[in-house]
């Protein structure tokens, strides 16, 4: 597809265009330095922009930091290449598709610590990944539709079909979903940042029945939510913005909280400790859950969400975090179709 | 099956729009492969004009402005220093994406990305025609650009066909030394209709941002404007030729969104290849037999 490459071409020239602008100045001799690969612009208004605050948030820590936006899939060894031979104590990679290249690449620098955001594998010793729970919130979010529809039909829209922690909220939906009494139908979408596409794709969920649209996209996120407001039913979004965008439609937010996940980590890497692991937060790692359902600044759910299906809903977050409710969605819990 | 069809158009209308503006680049003699850059270019120019403002219109009134500069960029590189239009095309679909996104980045003041939230335009139903049944919120229900785009066919139909400046314009893509014989000036009619093409297009750009998204994201067009160059040939550059190309492409992807649905026991990435392989299908179907515009492509000798 001509689409991608195009966007990757101009990404990348742009980015070495105005890289001097944006990136920090380079950093004293030894500090604290961290730095990320963003797979596309900090000014997605999504995922790319979380990356850019997650690293935003270690400057407090203590890191000096510096970025670089759309690095192809291609580039990435040697991107990372570059920051750990610069002498960056953290070099992260914003996706879980960088596991791999820093697989290849860490054994030669065993003093960087290579993080993938959203990734679900860690190589020992020095190669990590740090994701949250994404069947947990999934499986929320399907109790939530389920209750909240009308119809009893509520639907997904996702992208990149059997990416691990795709699979996880798009089945941990399915399934609670269906529990919960309601038909599911799930699309895949894709472009992750084609918001109209996105559109598009709820809107024909929508002309089948579901009134009650969810997904797990970047930037084309916002095109569920527009379409949701147009049709009159209840979406879920990714962000207080979205609420904003559509504040009758919007029943809550998976708000992701990246800086605290990344906090705790990048201290004790500060303190000389590695990782090799994934690290994997949820309810069952609190206080640090990885993310929370917000609908606003002050609230977890739109004001229609009656009290019993917001009760119901921190009852499945205390079991989840006391263990007796476990979700494990499978590629065929995700499956496109209904 | 309303429905479908309705989907149809939503999709087909930012396609037919660029491919209204890459006819008249084309057929005055000049590869309209920059119609993606001039897509993003407009998309974004109305969006600044309707978040500066808070009024769409504002947004319409700009996008043409925002597609108009890259074709400028275009007319001047591949027309007046008569590069190759291919090179040109795809440098500046480079450069409006390297540019918009840079220019989304001053707006964001203190380094927070910029969240933009725009009012969209919103159906504008004929009076009678659209209480029709089924053909009424079909057709006459639409919101103003998809209409402007169905008007746009029919006037760039007239003025290719039925007036002097058309067949002028027609003239330099096919032989500019007999217009410039007939005392024409053939560079000036290909400047010109690629800026045009490049107002056009931007308007097909802002159907994204004010009639369908509300915002402005990096890269949003994702690929339309070669859908819609694609949509020029098989429509054998003619404006109700590319139109109905658009509407089977925009056919295409609803069909494969409810494909899926039904859940087809494939990956849904076999499936959302589905519009892409139509068209390359209609494409090697016409072969030889889409015959191009006789001088596209060709630099006009220096003293013209």
């Amino acid at each position: 597809m001509t689409l991608k490459v195009s966007h990757r071409w101009g990404g990348s020239l742009a980015a070495s265009l105005f890289a001097s602008l944006f990136q920090a100045a380079p950093p004293a001799a030894a500090e604290e330095k961290a730095a990320m690969l963003l797979p596309g612009s900090i000014n997605d208004q999504s995922w790319n922009a979380l990356g850019y605050s997650i690293l935003l948030a270690l400057k407090p820590h203590g890191f000096t930091t510096a970025y670089t936006e759309n690095v192809a899939d291609s580039d990435e060894a040697e991107a990372l290449r570059g920051y750990a031979t610069q002498g960056y104590n953290i070099v992260m990679g914003h996706s879980g598709r960088f596991v791999s290249a820093m697989e290849q690449v860490a054994p030669d620098f065993p003093k960087t610590q290579f993080i993938a955001v959203s990734g679900n594998e860690g190589a020992a010793p020095n190669v990590m990944s740090i994701d949250w729970n994404n069947a947990q919130f999934g499986c929320q979010l399907g109790v939530l539709a389920a209750r909240m529809s009308k119809s009893k039909m509520v639907a997904g829209v996702y992208g990149l079909e059997g990416v691990p922690n795709i699979t996880a909220q798009a089945g941990g939906f399915r399934i609670c979903a269906t529990k919960a009494g309601a038909k599911v139908s799930i699309l895949y979408v894709k472009d992750m940042e084609d918001s109209a596409a996105a559109k598009e794709a709820a809107l024909s969920l929508i002309a089948q029945g579901a009134d009650v649209i969810t997904g797990k996209l970047n930037a084309a996120e916002a095109g569920l939510v527009q379409a949701a407001k147009e049709k009159h039913v209840y979406v879920t979004g990714r962000g207080v913005d979205q609420t904003k965008m559509a504040p009758d439609a919007v029943l809550t937010n998976i708000v992701e909280d990246w800086p605290a996940m990344f906090g705790k980590t990048a201290d004790e890497v500060k303190a000389g400790k590695l990782f090799g692991n994934f690290v994997q937060y949820g309810y069952d790692t609190a206080p640090v859950t990885g993310g929370s359902l917000v609908y606003d600044a002050d609230k977890p759910f739109n004001p229609v969400v009656p009290a019993a299906v917001v009760k119901e809903l921190d009852d499945m977050a205390g079991q989840f975090k006391a263990g007796t409710l476990k979700v494990e969605p499978t590629r065929e819990d995700a499956r496109g179709g209904s | 099956m309303i429905e479908f069809l309705a989907a149809a158009i939503r999709i087909a209308t930012p396609l037919a729009l660029a491919a209204l503006g890459g006819i008249l680049s084309e057929r005055a003699g000049v590869f309209a492969v920059g119609l993606e850059g001039m897509m993003l270019a407009g998309a974004f120019a109305a969006a600044i004009g309707a978040w500066a403002t808070s009024e769409p219109i504002a947004g319409l009134l700009l996008a043409p402005l925002g597609g108009g500069v890259i074709g400028l960029a275009v007319a001047i590189v591949a027309v007046r220093f008569r590069a190759d239009n291919m090179v040109t095309g795809l440098a500046v679909n480079v450069l409006a994406l390297g540019l918009t996104s840079y220019l989304m980045r001053i707006l964001a003041s203190g380094g927070r990305p910029v969240s933009m939230r725009l009012p969209l335009l919103t159906a504008l139903p004929i009076p009678a025609l659209s209480d029709l049944p089924v053909i009424g919120p079909l057709l006459f229900a639409q919101p103003p650009l998809t209409y402007l785009t169905a008007l746009g066919c029919l006037l760039m139909t007239l003025f290719l066909n039925r007036t002097q400046a058309g067949l002028t314009l027609r003239a330099t893509g096919e032989n500019p030394e007999a217009v410039f014989a007939s005392g024409g000036h053939p560079a000036r009619v290909r400047m010109l209709a690629v800026i045009a093409c490049g107002a056009v297009a931007g308007l097909g750009g802002a159907v994204l941002t004010l009639q369908q998204v509300g915002t402005f994201t990096d890269g949003m067009t994702g690929g339309r404007g070669y859908m819609a160059l694609a949509a020029l040939i098989v429509g054998r550059w003619t404006p109700w030729g590319a139109a109905a190309a658009c509407l089977v492409f925009g056919a295409a992807e609803a069909f494969e969104l409810r494909l899926q649905s039904f859940g087809v026991p494939v990956s849904s990435y076999v499936v959302q290849m589905a519009p892409y392989l139509i068209a390359l299908t209609v494409l090697a179907g016409l072969g030889q037999s889409s015959k191009l515009p006789a001088a596209i492509g060709q630099p006009l000798p220096s003293t013209r």
